[in-house]
């Protein structure tokens, strides 16, 4: 299978110690994309590394109510995220995907390597300001992005505001500071976590190109 | 006959008074779209035009929204774009139905840009410019089955009975009556609506049919193959039938939508020479072979019309063209001033058909225009090539075609950037919801596919 390397930058001391390659197919799922992500995301800020840096094992991941399915092997400070599980593995996680990989029943198998793979799928969201920031960076040049994003937490003390860009076109979204969160770092789809209290100002159009900018955040597209 | 009725043919002299109009046109996914008013309605709009919200380039086939673009400014937060009808194509469509095709327009007076039909009209009048009309035709594939609708929805459209038996192959004359009396149903429907047929025969899969719609201009052979197709669909309903057009209703055979197509100035075949293809035959396989990654996105439009391309079965799986070779990609007939002609063979049943069309007409009228060399046809079979072989494959997977006409700057020059945009973006959307929502990559056919593709488009 041929595999595009999708090397990450480690930025922790952890990291650096032993840098972890993250793979994933050519022409990949959006399962696999999420999943690469995900773990590339996590090596970035130096998440779980005595899983993803040293761990052996395969690990199916299997979506709750969808047939998504992935095989996630790690060998030797290597990680391969590819379609399909299509050979017994040493731990099945079985989880929520749009809900940040909440397992949804309990793993099979190796429960060490299960419970690391979780921990690594699972790291702890950055502060609402630095993920949008970071998905600014990421989403700007998307043909069509507004020419300014502003983010609105609901924090206790009263709304906290973040403004990015300049220009005629805003685009404004308001919600607690994890669902900004979860939505500027990809965890969250932009579409599902309107169903679920994010609010967003700005046309049907904008709505439209920013579901492109969360899918570039989330599946990496 | 009502005063709105012009005769689609002699043998449609049926009268009576008109009780309603069917607007009719195709959405971007080619659904058969429209409205149904009043003749007074249709007095008082068929001219201004009559408003359809800009939502039926916008909804999937899942009644989803699509996003995933920036929408042109012609399209705000649910704007109202125009459709006008096309008097050529009034006809009677049943005693009291009278049925109009038309074209979407914006406030200013221009085409909708991703308008399918007007798509094809800009193709041809740009091929006119060249001193060329396009005459083409189409060989739909079809495929029926004994249970009504009702009883397929039921089923999940699973486990259906093919029409005619599931024995023999193909060119059968003794199938059984239900299957010959359905397409008889169907060809009468054809005559009396003036949509000239060619053939019909009993194709490979079990319960599948090919009918073959004479060569026409382009916009009128689609707006023949949509109403074909609708046909098609009201005689099953009637004959507790079912059909579909999906690029593989079965884990068996999949469908096909060749399109042929000559080239013509002042009644001469152009494409004909003695001994071989002409020079212009060559710079339109040129154009086609260098825009057919980029086009697969447009023949191949849905998840499903993937699981086709399977080498040794038929459909074509290579960039490849080759004089009387039915595995490449683009068979060129030849040596016949009448009936030399390039058959288009990538398409699916499952096609937009005026996007096919336009298509296949930009990669002519950009091999034309740019003087495109055709490459070296393939005279083995272009199936199961080597990888050194030259000949590159067909993008086989959505998100490959979406990658290839995303780069492809022939076809945003000829189909425009707007379109090009637009259909990535749609597609990009359909892989999404494909994987996202329960479809299964692995599976021979999913069932999320036979739900979301066996009745539409």
């Amino acid at each position: 299978m041929r595999v595009t390397e999708t090397a990450a930058i480690p930025k922790s001391p952890v990291a650096q110690r032993a840098p972890v390659r993250i793979e994933i197919d050519d022409d990949a799922t959006p399962v696999v994309r999420l999943l690469g992500r995900t773990l590339r995301d996590a090596v970035r800020t130096g998440h779980a590394p005595e899983v993803l840096g040293r761990g052996t094992g395969t690990v199916a991941v299997r979506s709750h109510v969808t047939p998504q399915a992935a095989t996630v092997t790690l060998h030797g400070g290597a990680v391969t995220v590819t379609g399909g599980v299509f050979a017994p593995a040493d731990a099945t996680l079985v989880v929520d995907l749009e809900s940040r990989f909440a397992p949804t029943r309990d793993p099979d198998g190796d429960a060490e390597l299960a419970g690391g793979m979780l921990r690594a799928l699972r790291p702890p969201l950055p502060p609402w300001r630095e993920a949008a920031e970071h998905f600014w960076d990421v989403t700007r040049g998307i043909r069509g992005v507004p020419d300014v994003l502003v983010a609105v937490a609901r924090e206790p003390e009263g709304p906290q505001e973040a403004r990015f860009g300049a220009g005629p076109s805003t685009y404004r979204m308001v919600g607690t500071p994890e669902a900004l969160a979860g939505v500027f770092t990809g965890a969250d789809y932009l579409l599902t976590s309107l169903e679920s209290g994010l609010r967003v100002q700005g046309t049907l159009s904008q709505l439209s190109v920013m579901t492109a900018a969360s899918w570039k955040v989330r599946f990496d597209v | 006959m009502s005063e709105l009725t012009r005769p689609a043919s002699t043998r449609s002299a049926r009268t009576a008074p008109t009780r309603a109009v069917r607007l009719e046109a195709t959405g971007h996914d080619g659904s058969f779209l429209g409205k149904t008013v009043t003749p007074a309605k249709f007095a008082s709009g068929k001219e201004s035009g009559f408003a359809f919200a800009d939502i039926l380039f916008a909804i999937d086939l899942g009644n989803a929204f699509v996003y995933g673009d920036a929408f042109p400014d012609w399209r705000g937060n649910l704007y109202d774009i125009s459709m006008i009808p096309d008097m050529a194509t009034l006809v009677q469509w049943k005693p009291g139905l009278e049925a109009v095709i038309g074209d979407y327009w914006l406030r200013d007076g221009r085409p909708v840009p991703i308008c399918p039909r007007n798509m094809v009209r800009r193709l041809v009048e740009r091929l006119q410019a060249l001193g060329y009309t396009a005459k083409v035709a189409v060989e739909i594939e079809t495929t029926l089955f004994a249970e009504s609708v009702q009883e397929a929805r039921a089923r999940g459209y699973r486990d259906l009975t093919p029409l005619g038996g599931d024995t023999g192959a193909t060119y059968h004359l003794a199938r059984s009556k239900d299957w010959v009396d359905y397409m008889d149903a169907v060809t009468d429907r054809l005559d009396e609506l003036g949509i000239t047929w060619e053939a019909w025969t009993d194709e490979a899969a079990p319960g599948q049919t090919e009918l073959n719609l004479a060569p026409s201009d382009p916009v009128s052979l689609g707006d023949s193959w949509v109403r074909t197709k609708q046909v098609m669909r009201e005689v099953a309903f009637e004959q507790d039938r079912s059909v579909t057009f999906m690029a593989k209703p079965t884990a068996g055979f999949g469908q096909g939508a060749h399109i042929n197509l000559s080239l013509h100035r002042d009644g001469e075949n152009q494409f004909f020479a003695p001994g071989g293809p002409s020079e212009v035959m060559l710079q339109a396989v040129g154009g086609l072979m260098a825009t057919m990654a980029g086009n697969t996105l447009l023949a191949l439009p849905q998840i499903t019309s993937y699981r086709r391309l399977v080498d040794i079965s038929g459909p074509p799986t290579t960039i490849s063209w080759g004089v009387n070779n039915k595995t490449a990609a683009v068979r060129a007939i030849v040596g016949h001033p009448k009936y030399a002609r390039l058959e288009y063979r990538l398409p699916g049943s499952d096609v937009n058909p005026y996007y096919a069309l336009a298509g296949v007409l930009a990669g002519v009228v950009a091999g034309i225009e740019r003087r495109m060399q055709a490459p070296p046809q393939v005279d083995d079979m272009a199936w199961s090539l080597p990888y050194d072989s030259g000949v590159e494959r067909i993008p086989d997977t959505i998100t490959k075609a979406i990658a290839a006409l995303e780069g492809d700057e022939i076809l945003r020059e000829y189909l425009g950037e707007e379109f090009v945009d637009f259909w990535v973006a749609s597609r990009r959307w359909e892989w999404m919801e494909f994987h996202t929502k329960g479809g299964d990559p692995y599976a021979e056919l999913s069932a999320w596919e036979t739900r979301r593709y066996f009745e539409f488009p």
